[in-house]
C-alpha cells in the first residue's frame, strides 16, 4: 500500500491539521453532515474541503451515505477508538453471561464486533482469556474471528496481509485455502469452532450475536482448556446468544 | 445541525457483491484503462490518418484531442473518488442525468466497448498474418480469430488479474518495440524530403481540423474503463481516479511524440507510405529493417490482443451492473463461483465479439475495412457516452452540494466539445467513408432508448435503482451514529 500513499506527505502540516479538523467536524455533527455544512463549521473553502472529504473517504476513515452527499465515520475509525474507549455492557448482559458461566466448566466470554474489529468486553473472570490481545489482533486464529471473516464478501478485506497469516501454532490456518475451508465450515454450522489454533491445546466455540437486521454486533465465546471444541455447550450458548442479542443491537 | 432527516436503512449486503472485492492493485487497475486504449496500436495507426485530413495542422490537432480527451477524464475524476462502481460511466451518468441519461449513454458505451473489441481482434488477426506471413483474407484468418477470441475468453473468464497482468505486459512489451522502432528510423533519417511532405504539410480546411480531433480523440477510447474496477479494485476511491486521469495523459505524450516522428519520418517518404496501411511498419522495410518491422508487426497483435480483453472486462461489467439493477435480465448479474468474474455476461458477448470477425473474415471482407468499419461505430458510441458523462458531472456534483466553480467550467467544456465532435462524427465526413456505418450504430444503439421507454412504463421501480454501486453497507460505518443499521 506504501506505493500510492503519496498523496500527504510529512511536509504538509496544514493539510494534515485541516483533514483531521474536517474528522473531527464530522464526528462532533454526527452521520449524515454534508460537505457545505462540514466547511461552514471550519471556515474552510469549499473546495478544500470537498477534496479532505474524498481523500478521507478515500482512506475509509469516512464513509459516503447512499444518498451519496451525507458523510458518517467509517468503521476503520475503530481501529484508532477501540485501543483506549472502554467497552460498556449493559448489567443485564452481564447477568445473561452470569447465568451461563453457572451452567458451563469452561470460560464464558463476550466479545463485541464492529465491521471487523474484536473487542473482549468481559472475559470471564475465574477462566479468563489467555491472551486478550491475541484474540483481538488474530482474527484467522481464532473462533470469533472465524465468525467475523465468514460474514465478509472476501474474508482478505478484513486481515492485515491475507499473504502473510502468522502461524501461531503447528494447527494456525496460514494459507488461504485453509482459511476458506474453516469459514466454509462456519457458514454452514452457523457456529465457530477451533482447536489449537491460537494456544497450543486450548480450544473455543464462539457463537454470533445478530441484531434485528442479522447484523453481527457480538459472540459468545466459550474456551476449554481440554483441547476439544466444547460443542456440549453449544446449545446453552446459543440460547445465551439469543438473551443478549436485544441487549446488545 | 443536530436535527437531521431520517437516514435510509443501511444494507446488510452491497448491491453488487458477488465480484472478487478490493483485490486488484495499483498496477492491475492502470493496467485495465492501459489495455483498453491499446496505446500501442494507437500511436501508430492514428498519426498518419490525422495527417491525411489536417495537413500541416497535425500536431495542434492531435495536441487538442488529447487535451479533450484529458478533459473527459477529468471530470470523470469528480465521480471516481465519490463512488466504486461497476458499471463505470453508465453508472457515473446515472447520478447526474437520472436513469434516461445513464441507459442512453451505458448503451453508447456497451456498443463501444463491444465494437473496439471487434476491431481489436481484427486488428490482432491482421498483424498477425502480416508478422508470419498467412494470407490476409480467406479461412485462415477467420480461424485466428476463433483462436484469439478463445485465449480472451480463456484470460477474461479467469479473472481480472489475469487478464490484467497479461495485457500490461503485452502493453509495455509493445510500446517498448514502437519506441525502439521509431528512434531507429529517426537516427536513420537524413533529412531530406519525400513526396509525402506534399501531404504533411498540405492545406488546412476546417472540415479537415474537426476530423482529425474526432481521429486523434478515438485514439484513447477506452481509458475510461478502469472506472468499471470499483469493486474489485483496492482502495478505489483513490486508484481508479488516478487512472482515469493519469492513462491519458501518459498516453498523450507518447501519442504526441510519435505523433512529432511521424511527422519528420513521413514528410520524407514516398506518399504511398504514408498512405498505406501501416505506415511505420513500410518505413522500417524502406530502411531495410525487415526483422524490425516483423517485431512490430507482433507487437502491435499482442496490443490489439490485450485491447481486446480489456473491452470485453468493461464490457462485462456495464452489464453486469444493469442486470444487477433489474434493467437487464438477473441471470446476466451471475459471477463464476471460483473466478468471481460476471461469467454469464462474459459468455453471452464473447460468442458475438469473436462471431462477427470471423465470419466476416471468412466471407473474404478485407481486414482493413473491418477494422476502419467497427472502429467508427465504436467512436461514435464512445463520444456519445463522453458526452454525457461529462454533461452529468456538474449536475451530480449540484446535486450533493459540492460543486465547484472549475468543475462547472470543466463539465460544461468537455460536454460541449465533445458534442462537437460527435457532431462532426455524424456528419459523415468519417474516415470509414460511408454513413452505413452510421446507420448501424443507430441501430446496435436502439435498445438503450428503447429499454429506457419500456421500463418507464412498464417497471418504473427498476429504473429508478439505475446506477448502483458499491454503496457503504451496515459493516463499513462506525457503530452507534445513529443510523439505523
Amino acid at each position: 500500500m506504501t506505493d500510492v500513499d503519496r498523496g500527504v506527505t510529512g511536509r504538509q502540516p496544514q493539510a494534515v491539521r485541516s483533514a483531521l479538523a474536517v474528522l473531527e467536524e464530522v464526528a462532533r455533527a454526527g452521520a449524515g453532515v454534508n460537505a457545505k455544512e462540514v466547511a461552514e463549521a471550519l471556515g474552510m473553502p469549499p473546495a478544500t474541503t470537498y477534496r479532505l472529504l474524498n481523500l478521507l473517504v478515500g482512506e475509509e476513515y469516512l464513509v459516503r451515505l447512499p444518498d451519496l452527499h451525507g458523510f458518517a465515520l467509517g468503521a476503520k475509525v475503530a481501529g484508532l477508538a477501540g485501543a483506549i474507549a472502554p467497552a460498556r455492557v449493559p448489567t443485564a448482559a452481564r447477568d445473561v453471561l452470569g447465568g451461563l458461566r453457572g451452567q458451563v466448566r469452561a470460560g464464558v466470554h463476550l466479545v463485541l464486533v464492529a465491521g471487523a474489529t474484536l473487542r473482549c468486553a468481559d472475559v470471564d473472570p475465574d477462566l479468563p482469556l489467555a491472551s486478550v490481545g491475541l484474540v483481538e489482533g488474530h482474527l484467522h486464529a481464532t473462533a470469533v474471528g472465524h465468525l467475523v471473516l465468514a460474514e465478509e464478501d472476501d474474508w482478505r478485506d478484513a486481515v492485515h496481509h491475507p499473504g502473510r497469516l502468522v502461524a501461531l501454532t503447528a494447527a494456525t490456518p496460514t494459507r488461504p485455502a485453509d482459511v476458506e475451508a474453516c469459514l466454509g465450515q462456519v457458514r454452514a454450522h452457523g457456529w465457530a469452532g477451533q482447536s489449537g489454533q491460537l494456544h497450543e491445546g486450548v480450544a473455543c466455540l464462539a457463537v454470533p450475536v445478530r441484531g434485528a437486521t442479522g447484523l453481527l454486533v457480538a459472540a459468545v465465546a466459550v474456551s476449554s482448556a481440554r483441547g476439544v471444541v466444547p460443542v456440549e455447550y453449544l446449545a446453552a450458548a446459543q440460547e445465551c446468544a439469543a438473551a443478549l442479542a436485544p441487549l446488545l443491537d | 445541525m443536530t436535527q437531521r432527516a431520517p437516514l435510509g436503512e443501511l444494507p446488510v449486503r452491497s448491491p453488487v457483491a458477488g465480484l472478487r472485492r478490493r483485490g486488484l492493485s495499483v498496477a492491475e487497475v492502470l493496467a485495465q484503462s492501459v489495455s483498453a486504449l491499446a496505446p500501442s496500436a494507437a500511436v501508430v495507426a492514428v498519426p498518419s490518418i490525422v495527417m491525411v485530413q489536417a495537413g500541416a495542422a497535425t500536431l495542434p490537432v492531435m495536441l487538442a484531442g488529447t487535451a479533450l480527451v484529458v478533459l473527459v477524464g477529468w471530470c470523470l475524476t469528480h465521480f471516481a473518488r465519490r463512488m466504486a462502481a461497476v458499471g463505470g460511466v453508465y453508472s457515473y451518468t446515472a447520478k447526474g442525468l437520472g436513469p434516461g441519461g445513464a441507459l442512453l449513454a451505458g448503451w453508447a458505451l456497451v456498443v463501444g466497448y463491444a465494437a473496439v473489441a471487434v476491431s481489436a481482434l481484427v486488428g490482432s488477426v491482421a498483424y498477425l498474418t502480416s508478422a508470419t506471413g498467412l494470407p490476409p483474407t480467406g479461412w485462415s484468418p477467420a480461424l485466428l480469430a476463433l483462436g484469439i477470441g478463445a485465449l480472451a475468453t480463456l484470460t477474461t473468464v479467469r479473472g481480472i488479474r489475469l487478464s490484467a497482468r497479461v495485457a500490461l505486459a503485452l502493453e509495455v512489451v509493445s510500446v517498448a518495440v514502437v519506441v525502439v522502432v521509431l528512434g531507429v528510423l529517426l537516427v536513420a533519417h537524413d533529412g531530406g524530403t519525400g513526396t509525402g511532405a506534399a501531404v504533411v504539410e498540405g492545406p488546412v480546411t476546417a472540415g479537415g481540423v474537426a476530423t482529425g480531433v474526432v481521429l486523434a480523440v478515438a485514439a484513447f477510447m477506452g481509458f475510461e474503463s478502469a472506472a468499471t474496477l470499483g469493486v474489485e479494485a483496492r482502495r478505489p476511491l483513490v486508484v481508479v481516479p488516478r487512472a482515469v486521469l493519469w492513462t491519458p495523459v501518459a498516453a498523450g505524450v507518447l501519442f504526441l511524440a510519435a505523433g512529432l516522428a511521424q511527422v519528420v519520418l513521413l514528410s520524407a517518404a514516398p506518399v504511398e507510405v504514408l498512405t498505406s496501411d501501416v505506415p511505420v511498419a513500410r518505413l522500417a522495410d524502406a530502411e531495410g529493417l525487415g526483422a524490425l518491422s516483423r517485431l512490430l508487426d507482433a507487437g502491435i497483435a499482442a496490443s490489439f490482443f490485450a485491447c481486446v480483453t480489456g473491452s470485453t472486462n468493461a464490457l462485462s461489467r456495464v452489464l453486469f451492473s444493469m442486470s444487477r439493477e433489474g434493467v437487464l435480465p438477473r441471470a446476466l448479474g451471475r459471477t463464476h463461483r471460483r473466478f468471481s468474474t460476471p461469467a454469464v455476461a462474459l459468455a453471452v458477448v464473447l460468442p458475438v465479439l469473436v462471431g462477427v470477425p470471423a465470419v466476416a473474415l471468412g466471407s473474404g471482407a478485407r481486414a482493413r475495412d473491418v477494422l476502419a468499419a467497427s472502429l467508427t461505430v465504436s467512436a461514435l458510441g464512445y463520444v456519445l457516452a463522453y458526452a454525457l458523462a461529462a454533461a452529468a458531472m456538474p449536475l451530480f456534483l449540484h446535486r450533493i452540494g459540492e460543486l465547484t466553480r472549475p468543475a462547472l467550467a470543466g463539465g460544461v467544456t468537455a460536454a460541449a466539445l465533445a458534442s462537437g465532435v460527435l457532431v462532426v462524427a455524424l456528419a459523415g465526413a468519417s474516415w470509414a467513408g460511408s454513413g452505413a456505418m452510421v446507420v448501424v450504430f443507430a441501430v446496435a444503439w436502439l435498445p438503450g432508448p428503447v429499454l429506457w421507454a419500456v421500463l418507464a412504463r412498464r417497471a418504473p421501480e427498476r429504473l429508478a435503482r439505475v446506477g448502483v454501486y458499491d454503496q457503504a453497507t451496515a459493516s463499513s460505518l462506525l457503530p452507534g451514529q445513529g443510523v439505523r443499521r
